[in-house]
């Protein structure tokens, strides 16, 4: 390696740690308030980190008084319900649309990108009606169902490009074989097609976790709104508690940040994959 | 990239081949597409359709649970909306174009600096790349709590910052002013968006063969004429891409918003998805909710067809 590469590394490196801080900062931020006294928080000129230690505020979260937990759990619920439906829906037409040709597959590609780019108070007052109709608001269901929309096309969209990778020979080596589709579809192109998979459903999950409008107009009882829903209500009502605020907004994007963690490869690459090649 | 001319070759090859056999096969690849299709029809098909209905009718708190008292009253919501003084649709409008517009202005400069800078391989590079995403997919209302906690007049970081260094004399009540909140609103915006655009424009700038470069620096092009002579014009379809998409995603934003002003202070903050929320399930006018959600629904789908029609064509000169 050349000395004017080795400059222009430690440049980049200086550019790439800087950004790197500058992007993190808000979530250290959130870390550190959380673990601060409101004393602490208070002060000027703020402590950058916590001098006083106190774990006060997770503890108040995390007692059994608490409704944090149970919007967590109720978070989970709808979040895995919605990623099971737009998954078991997304996989079989994602493998439709990239290995078959059909009359209407132009179509259904564009009716399924089109929905991926619709705003959620577009269907919102009438999925109301419709789920008040059917006498199923205030219960998981509600949320579950409007929020595997958000997944479904995102998956279909991720997935056939996965499909798309997979060679034919394979499929059609299995067609000679006197495999049926149903067969070479399960046994042979699910198996390769896994970690599509698993990036469609970490998405959707996302997704629906991540939901807001949904949970706060389909569910009134406080019992049973989900965790995101409930951090617009605990701002008003604990407005300047910032601790206690911040320990909330962790417990609620910790699935997330853990899920980031261990699948950031898969996630980086979904990303791209379906937002570029569509 | 690649994957396509692969498969636009195979496709030549086998063609026969494969027309004899998917000749069954074309009732099953729409078998295989028609469930997720049927939910989304029924899901999100069906309710735009209803909203539609429902924006010519005088669905109200009155009326919801009386069918008999509802009754289609043609475009009088949408004129209502729009002509009423002062009214709220047009300046939601132009609130969410001042947001997208500063949103993707920022986001798109700094992302696609940060596209330069990553592309480059140097240590640690994966590393702090794949640290910036995680903006993107933090649920947006926690992030909206986070920057609503990082702008508050009193205990926020912000404001103690710009006080440090000697720009600011006393804390700003950010969230409490209306131009301070729209600014507000908007920065927190481009730290969650940032990472969607780099992304995009990475995988645009990787298709770029490495030798164009290589001859560029041997005809002597400095730095800068590189990048507007050759980057620029070979990522363009990156760049559209990130663009028409990051305004489609921008200009339905709700979440954050609705967290950090909930479109306040006086509607200074607005934006179309929070009015239209506000009116169908705060002020129960669900029919003037449904056609101020349909006006959104119009200004993206005209940005939506031109991104339909940008990908046709990219697909098609390949």
């Amino acid at each position: 390696m050349g000395k004017k590469e080795k400059r222009s590394n430690l440049i980049s490196f200086i550019f790439g740690a800087i950004v790197f801080i500058i992007f993190i900062f808000p979530l250290y931020w959130m870390v550190v308030t959380s673990l601060k006294t409101q004393v602490e928080i208070f002060e000027i000129p703020t402590p950058l980190w916590p001098r006083n230690l106190t774990l006060e505020a997770f503890k108040a979260q995390l007692s059994a008084s608490s409704d944090t937990l149970r919007g967590f759990k109720n978070s989970a619920i709808i979040a895995i319900g919605a990623t099971l439906i737009s998954t078991v829906l997304a996989i079989p037409a994602s493998y439709g649309l990239a290995r078959f040709r059909f009359k209407a597959k132009k179509a259904l590609i564009l009716f399924f990108l089109i929905t991926q780019m619709l705003p959620s108070t577009l269907v919102l007052t009438s999925l109301y009606i419709m789920f008040s109709k059917v006498g199923i608001l205030n219960t998981y269901l509600a949320p579950i169902l409007a929020d595997a929309t958000l997944g479904i096309p995102f998956s279909i969209i991720i997935l056939r490009t996965y499909f798309l990778s997979i060679p034919k020979e394979l499929d059609e080596a299995a067609a000679i074989d006197g495999c049926s589709y149903w067969k070479s579809f399960f046994m042979i192109m699910l198996p390769i097609a896994k970690p599509g998979v698993i990036v469609a459903a970490v998405f959707s999950f996302v997704y629906a976790w991540g939901d807001l409008i949904y949970g706060i107009t389909f569910i009134t009882d406080p019992n049973m709104r989900p965790i995101t829903s409930s951090i617009y209500n605990y701002v008003q009502q604990y407005q300047t508690l910032w601790n206690s605020t911040m320990a909330f907004g962790i417990i609620a994007i910790s699935p997330v940040v853990l899920i980031f963690i261990f699948m950031q490869k898969y996630i980086v690459s979904g990303l791209t994959n379906g937002a570029v090649k569509a | 990239m690649a994957e396509r001319h692969t498969r636009y070759a195979y496709k030549e090859g086998h063609a026969m081949k494969r027309k004899r056999k998917l000749a069954g096969g074309a009732k099953m690849g729409f078998l295989f597409a028609l469930p997720a299709a049927v939910y989304m029809l029924v899901f999100i098909g069906y309710p735009m359709i209803q909203n539609l209905i429902l924006s010519f009718k005088n669905v109200d708190v009155f009326s919801f649970a009386q069918p008999q008292n509802q009754k289609f009253i043609g475009f009088q919501n949408y004129i209502e909306l729009f002509t009423s003084s002062n009214s709220i649709l047009t300046k939601s409008i132009i609130n969410t174009l001042i947001f997208t517009v500063g949103s993707i202005f920022f986001q798109f400069i700094i992302g696609f600096g940060l596209a330069l800078l990553f592309n480059k391989k140097f240590p640690g590079c994966s590393f702090f790349r794949g640290m910036t995403m995680i903006s993107w997919l933090l649920p947006v209302t926690v992030a909206g709590l986070l920057f609503k906690f990082m702008f508050a007049s009193s205990g926020g970081i912000i404001n103690q910052f710009l006080m440090a260094l000697n720009l600011i004399d006393a804390p700003m009540e950010w969230l409490l002013k209306p131009g301070t909140a729209m600014v507000a609103i908007v920065i927190a915006n481009i730290w969650i968006g940032i990472p969607f655009n780099m992304m995009l424009l990475i995988t645009g700038l990787t298709t770029i063969p490495a030798d164009i470069y290589e001859s560029c620096s041997l005809d002597g092009a400095n730095k800068v004429q590189t990048l507007f002579k050759i980057t620029i014009p070979m990522i363009k379809p990156a760049i559209m891409s990130v663009l028409t998409l990051g305004f489609v995603y921008t200009f339905k934003v709700f979440d954050l918003v609705w967290v950090m002003t909930k479109g306040g202070p006086i509607n200074s903050t607005e934006l179309v998805s929070t009015y239209a929320y506000r009116l169908s399930f705060e002020e129960f006018q669900f029919s003037k909710g449904a056609a101020a959600a349909n006006v959104l629904f119009l200004i993206l789908l005209v940005v939506g067809i031109f991104y339909i029609k940008l990908i046709n064509e990219e697909e098609e000169s390949m």
